[in-house]
């Protein structure tokens, strides 16, 4: 018997689902193997070493709750395995037949609703409330007459525009805090109406606004947390992300003696996520006992105490009086704020929404894609990176994701192996664009492996661009070690101005060590694509 | 010796079949329906009090689909003896597209409220739109819709809130509760129960009074849970029944403890009830109304869950709910819209 007949939906649901159904009918390798995982993988924390196992599929913001977990993992003989994704990436998980997981711990309960499809998720409740939020170096806060003082979307646009103030903040269509804050300046730059609408999208005077302001960001990320731990190793200016996580980074920041973020809550565009636990129901009951125990402590008084120590409000009853003090007000937090949000416009105008942020109005990205054609790449591996860059080129396939490209985008193609193959560019999202997948489905393997070369010439590639009116990326696909060109490569880049992060996702028999020494003298990240590369293009695509 | 053992083996073979047959009996003698449910009485069908008495004085047991009160009676409804909805238009739609029920009775009822915070309820009292009378909080509905269509902010009347003052209640053209503020909407804009003729010119108003809310949550009960969880910023105003709140004082005393000085229900003048007729489809569900009638459960029904049950000594016990603000009696209630009049309001909402 079905016993729930009535589909809940969400906000921005309509949306994610109709691109849910179609990337469903793609493949999906990725999907359950995550057993297979390694230890060292940094979306996965195994806490605990019970013989019982309570595996979470959660999104990043919640790595700073490890701790509390693990506590409680160790008392009651458990083993909880929290996988990290994006909010993006949970849903189509949850859209899947085969979920790995016991249960769902999304940013917003808007993913988790628009995931469940099957009708598996049961005993959902919101395990706190995190305001998005900007966080601006206190100086320059300061500086900028914004301590102390009620800020609007507008005092920062007008920021902006001045040339003092630049942002870090993650992809609206691939991350919640992203898309949390997207609608919030919508819903400011269009004088506030009581709920966005079709009209304001298609106003060109709120569409030229959103585009200044979104030509503010300087770094980009598809996943909060990660945000948040670029922004403290990177020197910015300023960030978008959740309450809890400015706390976090102010923390981080004052013990690495850097200057703390003065946290801004604006005026007309604040936006608040509920962070819903949620079993899923897959006709397990001793998992779902198991469940509820651990989700009745974190409800507990104790549990929420802790969880308010990591800068988190409680449902109900917001910040008690003993905690007040983590919000610290020299921050420029405020425990006492009423949280009041911008209401959520329906699913129609939100899809329209994040379909204008990807295709129009967002900064535009200059990716350099360095793409190994080694010999060993050779049968399933081309294959397989051929997939991956038909999934990003091809531009009815993009949109599925929201990934597709815009007019002012430009991208680079690098294929190498010892040696830089070619470089081909295409300006825009046209035929231009989709013919780069046609040159790279032409490609054979062969010969040896020198990422550096490659890296080195895309990096050569975009001085030809003003990089301040892009967001600019090289992303590196490799599938084995490169001969000692590190040291040659880090010299020049250092030499250099501009700091152009170097993405990368490790194939075969890719140096983890060679990545992870790339993605710390860029401030990037490596991401793993072993086991499902299209995934990794995927994901890294909501880079930047 | 061998043929004694065997004997007993017999013997206890023919006991345990016996004993088997006696428990599958009884299991047999509890009937199992099956019916569609609104969303709000699953706390009271999952009542293990409940399903006590159904079992063990009745033989019955109330298997149930989750649906909205008008979407049930259009489901398909192969193999369902009953429809649980809640409101009377879900019975007259059925009436008119089905035909005449084996048997219907409203179970029990709860009025449409709306719910908000102390602060925000002191701020309207000031501007004259919420009085209160020992405890009891009325909002003046057709004073707050004009609020509403004027565009007054929160801030004009003292509040650090972001925005205009709005009601947010369910989608209307899917949820009860939703539904009924629409028809509570027409009613109050009308001056009375409003028809398909006197209706008409107000079509426009209401629908752009709900474009005010955004988006519309679909289920009364995630509303009413945001409602509670996320601070007077989220909802200052939501529509709802007046059962959430008494059933969730109930089920969660210790966390009404620590809002309880909060959280302000706002009852309309006038008012609509949601009344939860049970519409059975065959001879079986028939007797699930009398047992759903039985006194005990009607006690449940009021203590634990927080429906009115109209039957004598039962509901009057307001000592049950203290310090929440419960009307005693709920009599400034007016009648919703007829079946027809519902439709044309919810299809002029539903037009794009």
């Amino acid at each position: 018997m079905i016993k729930k007949a009535e589909k809940r939906s969400g906000r921005l649901i309509a949306v994610f689902l109709v691109m849910v159904l179609v990337i469903g009918s793609l493949s999906l390798s990725g999907c359950g193997i995550q057993n297979k995982e390694s230890k060292s993988d940094p979306n996965t924390s195994t806490l605990g070493s019970g013989s019982r196992t309570l595996r979470i599929l959660s999104g990043s913001e919640n790595k700073e709750l490890e701790s509390i977990l693990e506590k409680y993992a160790d008392k009651h003989g458990l083993t909880i395995v929290m996988t990290y994704k994006g909010s993006l990436d949970i849903m189509r998980a949850l859209q899947q037949e085969d979920f790995d997981y016991d249960a769902v711990w999304p940013a917003s309960s808007i993913w988790m609703n628009a995931g469940d499809t099957m009708h598996r998720i049961k005993h959902a409740e919101s395990i706190s409330i995190n305001p998005v939020v900007f966080g601006i170096r206190k100086s320059l806060a300061k500086d900028l007459g914004f301590v102390g003082k009620d800020v609007s979307i507008s005092d920062i646009l007008d920021a902006i525009m001045a040339g003092k103030l630049t942002f870090c903040m993650t992809s609206a269509t691939q991350s919640n805090s992203g898309a949390s804050a997207y609608l919030g300046f919508i819903s400011a730059l269009a004088g506030s109406p009581d709920v966005i609408s079709q009209k304001d999208l298609e106003n060109e005077e709120v569409r030229q606004k959103l585009t200044d302001l979104l030509s503010g960001i300087d770094r980009s990320s598809g996943s909060s947390d990660w945000l948040k731990d670029m922004f403290v190793a990177g020197d910015y200016d300023a960030m978008v992300n959740y309450e809890c996580l400015m706390i976090a980074a102010n923390k981080e920041l004052e013990k690495e003696g850097k200057e703390p973020l003065y946290v801004v809550y604006p005026t007309d565009g604040l936006a608040v996520v509920d962070s819903p636990l949620a079993y899923v129901d897959r006709g397990n009951d001793k998992e779902e006992k198991i469940f509820l125990d651990f989700q009745q402590y974190l409800l507990s008084d104790d549990a929420q105490d802790q969880i308010q120590k990591t800068g988190r409000r409680s449902a109900y009853v917001g910040i008690n009086e003993d905690n007040k003090d983590v919000f610290r007000s020299d921050w420029g937090l405020q425990p006492d704020k009423v949280l009041s949000s911008i209401k959520m416009p329906d699913t129609g105008v939100v899809t329209e929404a994040l379909n204008l942020y990807q295709s129009e109005l967002r900064k535009p990205s200059l990716s350099v894609y360095c793409l190994d054609f080694s010999g060993s790449m050779y049968g399933e591996g081309s294959q397989q990176l051929k997939a991956a860059m038909q999934q990003l080129l091809i531009q009815k396939i993009a949109r599925e994701n929201f990934l597709q490209a815009s007019e002012r985008d430009v991208t680079i193609v690098i294929p190498f192996s010892s040696d830089v193959m070619d470089v081909w560019k295409a300006e825009g999202n046209g035929a231009d664009l989709e013919a780069l997948y046609d040159k790279i489905d032409n490609l054979e393997t062969n010969g040896g492996t020198d990422m550096y070369a490659a890296i080195t010439e895309g990096i050569k590639q975009m001085s030809s661009y003003d990089l301040s009116q892009y967001t600019p990326a090289v992303i590196v696909m490799t599938d084995g070690a490169s001969q000692n060109g590190f040291r040659d490569f880090s010299e020049t880049y250092r030499a250099d101005r501009d700091t152009v992060p170097v993405f990368s996702i490790m194939y075969g028999d890719a140096d983890p060590k060679q990545l992870d020494q790339l993605a710390e003298l860029t401030n990037a990240r490596v991401f793993d694509g072993r086991n499902d590369l299209t995934g990794a293009f995927r994901q890294v695509r909501g880079y930047n | 010796m061998k043929k004694k053992l065997m004997g007993l083996i017999i013997v206890a073979a023919v006991i345990l079949t016996a004993i088997g047959a006696s428990v599958l009996k009884t299991r047999t003698a509890v009937t199992e329906l099956s019916g569609y449910v609104g969303g709000e009485k699953i706390g009271f069908l999952e009542d293990e009090d409940v399903q006590k008495v159904l079992r063990k004085k009745y033989g019955l047991s109330l298997d149930y689909s989750k649906a909205g009160s008008l979407g049930m009676v259009t489901a398909d409804k192969e193999g369902r003896d009953y429809l649980w909805p809640s409101s009377q238009t879900a019975l007259e739609l059925y009436k008119s597209e089905v035909g005449k029920p084996v048997r219907s009775d409203i179970i029990f009822s709860t009025p449409i409220v709306i719910y908000t915070h102390k602060e925000i309820a002191r701020a309207l009292e000031k501007v004259g739109i919420v009085s209160q009378k020992d405890g009891v909080y009325s909002v003046d509905l057709k004073g707050l819709i004009g609020m509403v269509e004027d565009g007054t902010s929160w801030k004009s009347i003292g509040l650090d809130l972001y925005g205009n003052i709005t009601i947010s209640s369910t989608d209307p053209t899917k949820s009860n509760s939703g539904n009924m503020y629409a028809g509570l909407l027409a009613n109050t804009l009308t001056g009375g129960v409003a028809t398909e003729t006197t209706v008409q010119p107000y079509l426009e108003e209401i629908k752009e009074i709900f474009e005010k809310s955004g988006y519309m949550e679909s289920s009364s009960a995630d509303i009413f849970n945001e409602f509670l969880k996320m601070g007077m910023g989220s909802k200052p105003l939501a529509v709802g029944y007046e059962s959430q709140l008494l059933e969730f004082t109930a089920q969660h005393p210790d966390t009404w403890e620590k809002i309880k000085d909060d959280i302000i229900m706002l009852y309309p003048t006038p008012t609509v009830w949601s009344s939860h007729v049970m519409i059975a489809l065959d001879e079986q569900a028939s007797a699930a109304i009398d047992a759903l009638e039985d006194e005990e459960i009607q006690k449940i029904a009021w203590q634990k869950h927080g429906f009115r049950t109209g039957m004598a000594g039962v509901s009057e016990d307001l000592d049950v709910f203290q310090g929440i603000g419960l009307e005693p009696t709920v009599d400034q209630v007016v009648q919703m819209p007829n079946y027809k009049t519902m439709k044309k309001i919810i299809d002029a909402l539903s037009e794009q």
